[in-house]
């Protein structure tokens, strides 16, 4: 469906925008990327100052998605090659 | 000038957006020893975990400020996904948003077992009254009241 996205003729209307990046995608994702990157330091930096074990091992986890987060939105500046190499 | 700190203190923990009736650790007292507290207000807590209350950040601030970073992530997240240009962008931010704003609740639910959230049961006939209240507007309804139980 998303594969029309470079080759649109007059007679094909879109249900629904193409796989690209936008202006606008790409200023949020250096948003979303800088939120995470601090959350994971913060959560890094807090979990080797914590005491109790349980708190730490929480802390951690909650690290550790900030920065699988951080590595998934970090893929979406490759949406436009992506697109292109699908047709 | 000790009250006028701990005022400054519930300020800037506000300002955090720290809510839910989060127990202030400065002068809280509570006697409940063991098991879940239900006392005569129908506050439900369980036993407060202690940390150290000096200037230094202790593990239930580590704690509660990863959780005000949730919230903070989860609005901003929120945000972008009104903005997503497609739907295959939309589909992964969800499922981030959804991840986040599930650590959100797991960091709660962790702070409520440490006994640093107490909740208060609402009044019951205070709680009758809202609900006779709003039944009456149910002939306002537009679709009619055949599907209400």
């Amino acid at each position: 469906m998303q594969q029309q996205s470079t080759n649109i003729t007059q007679n094909e209307i879109m249900t629904t925008p193409p796989v690209m990046v936008t202006v606008k995608d790409s200023l949020y994702f250096t948003d979303m990327l800088s939120w995470n990157l601090l959350a994971m330091k913060k959560a890094h930096f807090y979990a080797q100052n914590a005491q109790d074990p349980a708190i730490k091992a929480q802390i951690e986890k909650c690290g550790q998605m900030h920065q699988r987060h951080y590595e998934r939105i970090l893929q979406h500046f490759n949406d436009n090659s992506q697109a292109s190499m699908q047709n | 000038m000790k009250e006028y700190f701990n005022i400054l203190t519930i300020i800037v923990k506000q300002a955090c957006r720290i809510n839910n009736s989060l127990v202030n650790g400065s002068f809280h007292t509570n006697s409940g020893k063991g098991g879940l507290l239900m006392n005569n207000n129908q506050s439900v807590q369980n036993p407060e975990s202690q940390v150290p209350k000096t200037p230094q950040m202790n593990d239930r601030d580590f704690i509660n400020d990863l959780l005000a970073n949730e919230k903070y992530m989860t609005d901003s997240y929120s945000t972008a996904l009104n903005e997503a240009s497609n739907d295959v962008l939309y589909q992964d931010l969800l499922s981030i948003f959804t991840e986040t704003q599930n650590m959100q609740r797991e960091l709660y639910n962790f702070m409520f077992q440490h006994g640093w959230y107490k909740l208060e049961s609402a009044d019951t006939s205070k709680l009758q009254q809202s609900y006779q209240q709003f039944k009456g507007y149910s002939n306002q309804f537009p679709y009619g009241t055949s599907n209400l139980q």
